[in-house]
């Protein structure tokens, strides 16, 4: 069962403002996705290891400085002395 | 290319078919006339100049059309979603990059489902994209316009992007070719991530030999994609034999609209004639498949899409006098349907004390139908099923209904969990509507994909171009 108050709890942690309505739809098409998911109950797995990565070490590059060409902040709208402004913290 | 054509001609008369048939498709997001004749323009100078084939490029002057979802330098890439309505990328794509090396010509941007999220197209901010065959009828999705625009000759070739099988499924819709090469065959850098251990770029054509042309140019490692393989790149080739053995899995065509499974029967017996060994064979595990796929989709989908606050890219909403919290809620509520459900999904199955009980699973279940499938590729070459399981469908039809509309991608899953290629190529029509034929192959065996897929193409000989 997926409550009315999971999905608002969700809807916060995913930073999603969520109408009432949403809140209801996605109370009800959430739990039918999530009952589907409840399938991988029905297989015995745990003799199995998940599947990892091919590469199992990171690999890193050499650590080269590759100057960007253009405006990486070209598309970001509120702009003051060089800076993007973003909303205060608190 | 010769002098008696030119690039220019090519081009102007590539734009004048959109601007004549995109009406009824609305395939494009952006149409870049002036860049694309510009580009054309300096290609004809270097031909004029006597320049050799090879420096103009193996694909000088050559239409091609990119899903919305890949940065174009300059030129708008919004994910059809109103969170990136006004994002102009500062760099290319390294594919983008790759075909414009090339001499291939973005003539524009294709509609999808918003953030590459659907298999219709249905979700996307800019209106549906239709059918060319049927235009009542969704084009499939999530790279809907990349398989539309093809199909309707408003470009050569595009490239899509496919998580879960957003490539084959608009393919098989719109009687095209398409493919999703192995993980790792074709660099990301530049694809805005969806569910990034399942997603690759993979080209759209209207024949086997024009998606082949195009992986030429953009397979390769990438510094910029650590996932991308070391190693020589492949030059891949036209060839086709008979001598290729065949696994027809069961499972997909149990699971199939009737007429679907006649005609990947019919597909075996053209490949058992043409002297192919042909043989039914069965992959349990495929009853997993879906479950564990929107588990992982949806758990990456999560993460990938938390970076969009509106802050460094985004719409018109100012930050002045909000709380952080309180901005980032808001402006991310702006964000579609499907994504949100999928967001909120993937964060209830990544929530403390459902780890273990979802995502955890769904990787071994992954780990299953690797072993099963690597199993299978020693005994096959190939594997072939249908690649979707239904006809193309009305529009409105399955939107309203989420968990009808996942279970479409049954059969496209496979291949993106387990890694391997996998190409769809047009089979034949049922009600006047296309019918897309899947195979699969071996990681990093897309050469053996091309042979089965050139060979059978060469004797189907399936109608590409619908009346417009």
């Amino acid at each position: 069962m997926v409550s009315r108050d999971e999905i608002k709890h969700l809807g916060w942690l995913s930073r999603l403002e969520l109408t009432e309505e949403e809140i209801s739809k996605y109370a009800l098409q959430i739990e039918k996705i999530i009952g589907y998911l409840d399938k991988l109950d029905s297989i015995s797995l745990s003799e199995i290891e998940p599947i990892r990565s091919k590469k199992n070490i990171s690999e890193l590059r050499k650590d080269r400085i590759q100057p960007f060409k253009g405006d990486p902040l070209l598309s970001s709208k509120y702009r003051k002395d060089g800076f993007i402004k973003g909303p205060r913290l608190s | 290319m010769n002098q008696e054509f030119s690039a220019e001609e090519y081009i102007s008369q590539i734009l004048e078919r959109i601007e004549k048939v995109d009406d009824k498709i609305n395939a494009f997001i952006i149409v870049d006339s002036n860049g694309a004749l510009e580009k054309a323009r300096l290609i004809d100078k270097k031909v004029r100049n006597g320049e050799h084939a090879k420096d103009v490029g193996s694909l000088a002057g050559v239409a091609i059309g990119i899903k919305d979802n890949i940065c174009t330098k300059g030129l708008r890439t919004t994910c059809a979603s109103k969170m990136l309505q006004d994002y102009v990328p500062p760099y290319d794509a390294t594919v983008i990059k790759k075909l414009k090396d090339d001499g291939a010509i973005v003539v524009g941007k294709l509609n999808l489902d918003e953030f590459a999220m659907g298999s219709t197209t249905e979700f996307s901010m800019y209106g549906s994209t239709r059918n060319p065959w049927n235009t009542s009828y969704v084009p499939g999705g999530s790279s809907g316009g990349s398989g539309a625009s093809v199909a309707a000759s408003e470009c050569a070739i595009s490239l899509g992007s496919d998580t879960g099988g957003s490539v084959r499924c608009p393919a098989s819709f719109c009687s095209v070719v398409g493919l999703k090469p192995t993980y790792g065959r074709v660099s990301r850098f530049g694809l805005i991530s969806y569910a990034n251990s399942l997603e690759q770029i993979g080209p759209i054509g209207k024949t086997v030999s024009d998606v082949v042309m195009v992986m030429n140019s953009i397979s390769g490692m990438d510094n910029n994609d650590q996932t991308t393989v070391d190693g020589e790149t492949p030059k891949y080739s036209l060839q086709s034999n008979g001598n290729i053995r065949v696994g027809l899995l069961k499972e997909m065509v149990e699971g199939a609209d009737p007429e679907i499974s006649k005609c990947v029967y019919s597909a075996m017996d053209l490949f058992s004639n043409l002297g192919c060994r042909c043989e039914e064979t069965s992959m349990k595990s495929i009853e997993y498949a879906l479950a564990s796929y929107y588990t992982i989709a949806m758990a990456e989908s999560s993460s990938n899409l938390a970076r969009y606050d509106n802050i460094r890219y985004g719409f018109d909403l100012s930050p002045d006098n909000y709380e952080c919290n309180a901005y980032f809620a808001k402006v991310r509520s702006n964000f579609g349907q499907e994504v949100k459900r999928r967001i909120i999904t993937g964060s209830y199955v990544l929530s403390s004390g459902y780890y273990g009980k979802y995502y955890l699973k769904a990787q071994k279940v992954r780990a299953i139908l690797k072993q099963e499938i690597v199993s299978l590729l020693k005994t096959f070459d190939v594997l072939i099923g249908p690649t979707m399981p239904v006809l193309p469908f009305k529009f409105g039809e399955k939107i309203d209904d989420p968990l009808k509309m996942y279970m479409i991608d049954i059969d496209t899953v496979v291949a993106n969990l387990t890694g391997i290629p996998s190409i769809s190529i047009p089979a034949g029509f049922s009600k006047n509507l296309p019918i897309g034929l899947q195979i699969m192959a071996g990681e990093f065996q897309e050469q053996i994909l091309f042979n089965a897929a050139l060979l059978f193409e060469s004797s189907a000989n399936v109608q590409r171009s619908p009346d417009l």
